[in-house]
């Protein structure tokens, strides 16, 4: 479990993260987004004791991040894959760090099979692809069998098989009751990984909810309808506090009233009605209308969606 | 704050040696999985080896000083000859330490697996250093019975029994300790490799520079206190009577070293990796 409570981290003028607070639980695979330059790195960068934040906490377990003696056995972490000594074997590498934490070589040697590394474990990082890189950093973040993986842009630069190879790995890391915390830039990517998102963007808090409910908050849900009496329906709903939107194509995209409520008031009124279609919006739509605007993050009023099931 | 979840069960808090050996093991591991380690030390040798073979040589075949300037002779400073240059391929392996780890990124991993970083300054500079000790002291030695195998041919030799020179073998041994300590607080302090060795070069030779150019007795009163000339003082078999003893000397350098560690150790906890 981590939690963040009131972050704030400034850069000279720059604020690179504001009053953040949020928590991600164990047992899901919590998906951290945000546009590029929102905060994601600064805030994991506190998380992991690298950064001292200006004010506020972050804590793992319950602990500070520097407090934890040992830490790999509590959180495994991978901010940036390509931080490699290209000199150095993936053996050695691993061994390093495994023996940081007191671990043996025999979690070495399984780690490397379990990222199906260790044909090239006695290779120099140099010759590794990106996609080596990355379960290289993995194998690191597994070495410890933390409670507690973070990932940040994990997927970055990765081929489809890739890409598909580690959302299973997240989602079975999760299965296991671990905590998982993955940012990302990319709805696209989240929305078929995470079951938890928590949303920021110029390092305030913009959402905090389950996928499944993400697009709840954003305005873009409408409803299509289609009527023969579309003229004499809109300026009805219209005076029932809807708002209708003409479609080309002569239907109403209306907003403000959901589809059973429109039906209701459609048969009270003797009003046929053609078409009715509930149209969600899609996350990737729902994400943009939350950070797309520069000026206004709504980060009064971040659309809090309650707690994911215990 | 409440935490229904049931943690994993945490491993028994281990014990102060046992932490110790991890980070040391962690730095030992690192320092000689990677070539520069190798290449720094076979360049250290060859230089120090080598560039006193060569220089005992060359000074068989000079004619030596007559009357009052015979007194003042060194055959010993043949044998560290090289180790002046030697000095700075050890002072590279020491700003690697840190300056690599800093330019690829690995540095955040190194502090994600030991938060405590004052415990990784102490661990480098306890693995470099032993590195640079041995190897300052193997090389120190081999150079000295090397240089003077070739002058004692010639009758131009030094024996190791005679006064003062176990101390100073010993003590240029000890310098590229000094330079590998240097260097890694500088490598911490700068945190890029180019930046970091630029100001050792510049710590180290400047000083020579300083006191070839400066009238005398300014120059000495000046260049005790640098690291140079005082590492000169310390290898002397005539102490030079314008400059600090060699224990005052030693001292001098100890305190280079020392200031360099210590402001390295401040910035490291303080600033973000």
């Amino acid at each position: 479990m981590i939690e963040v409570e009131q972050l704030s981290k400034r850069f000279g003028p720059v604020t690179a993260v504001d009053g953040l607070s949020f928590t991600v639980r164990s047992g899901h695979v919590t998906g951290f987004l945000g546009p590029n330059g929102a905060g994601k790195t600064t805030t994991m960068r506190v998380i992991l004791g690298l950064d001292a934040p200006t004010s506020g906490t972050a804590l793992v377990g319950g602990r500070r991040y520097q407090q934890i003696i040992r830490p790999l056995h509590e959180v495994g972490s991978l901010l940036d894959a390509t931080a490699l000594h290209g000199g150095r074997t993936a053996w050695f590498h691993l061994l390093s760090i495994a023996q940081s934490n007191g671990i043996g070589r025999r979690r070495v040697t399984q780690v490397l099979q379990l990222t199906g590394l260790d044909a090239v474990a006695r290779r120099r990082i140099k010759g590794f692809s990106l996609g080596m890189k990355q379960r290289l950093g993995i194998a690191a973040a597994l070495l410890g069998d933390p409670p507690v993986l973070m990932f940040d842009e994990p997927v970055n630069g990765l081929d489809a098989e890739g890409v598909q190879a580690i959302r299973q790995l997240f989602k079975s890391l999760a299965a296991e009751g671990r905590t998982v915390f993955v940012s990302s830039h990319l709805m696209s990517e989240m929305a078929q990984t995470a079951d938890h998102l928590i949303v920021i963007g110029r390092g305030r808090l913009l959402a905090d909810t389950p996928t499944g409910r993400f697009t709840e908050s954003s305005a873009r849900a409408d409803v299509l309808l289609r009527s023969p009496r579309a003229g004499e329906f809109a300026r009805l709903l219209a005076a029932h506090g809807a708002a209708v939107r003409a479609e080309g194509d002569g239907g109403l995209a209306v907003t403000g009233m959901d589809a059973p409520a429109i039906a209701d008031l459609a048969a009270r009124h003797g009003i046929a009605v053609h078409e009715l279609v509930p149209r969600p919006a899609s996350l990737e739509q729902a994400y943009l209308d939350l950070t797309g605007d520069s000026t206004d993050y709504r980060a009064g009023k971040p659309a809090r969606e309650g707690t994911p099931g215990q | 704050m409440t935490e229904p979840q049931t943690r994993a069960p945490r491993a028994a808090v281990p014990s102060l040696p046992a932490r110790a050996r991890d980070v040391l093991t962690f730095e030992w591991t690192k320092l000689r999985s990677v070539r520069s380690t190798h290449w720094s030390l076979l360049i250290a040798a060859i230089f120090a080896i080598g560039y006193s073979a060569v220089a005992a040589v060359v000074y068989t075949t000079t004619p030596r000083p007559t009357g009052a300037a015979a007194a003042t002779v060194n055959p010993l400073l043949v044998s560290f000859a090289g180790l002046l240059y030697a000095v700075l391929a050890v002072g590279v392996l020491g700003v690697l330490s840190f300056s690599s780890e800093y330019a690829t990124g690995l540095i955040r991993t190194t502090f994600a697996a030991v938060p405590r970083r004052l415990a990784v300054l102490a661990a480098k500079a306890a693995v470099t250093g032993t590195v640079a000790l041995t190897a300052g002291e193997l090389l120190s030695f081999a150079s000295f019975f090397l240089a003077q195998a070739i002058l004692s041919g010639h009758r131009l030799g030094i024996s190791l029994s005679r006064p003062g020179v176990p101390g100073a073998v010993l003590a240029a041994g000890f310098l590229l300790f000094v330079c590998a300590m240097v260097g890694l607080g500088l490598g911490t302090i700068i945190r890029h490799t180019a930046g970091a060795v630029a100001a050792l070069f510049g710590l180290i030779y400047l000083p020579a520079i300083l006191y070839i150019s400066l009238p005398p007795p300014w120059n000495a009163r000046i260049g005790r206190f640098t690291l140079t000339i005082s590492g000169t003082q310390v290898i002397a078999l005539h102490p030079h009577n314008g400059l600090f003893s060699p224990a005052v000397s030693m001292l001098v350098i100890i305190t280079w070293t020392a200031a360099t560690l210590l402001a390295a150790a401040l910035l490291i906890t303080r600033r973000d990796a």
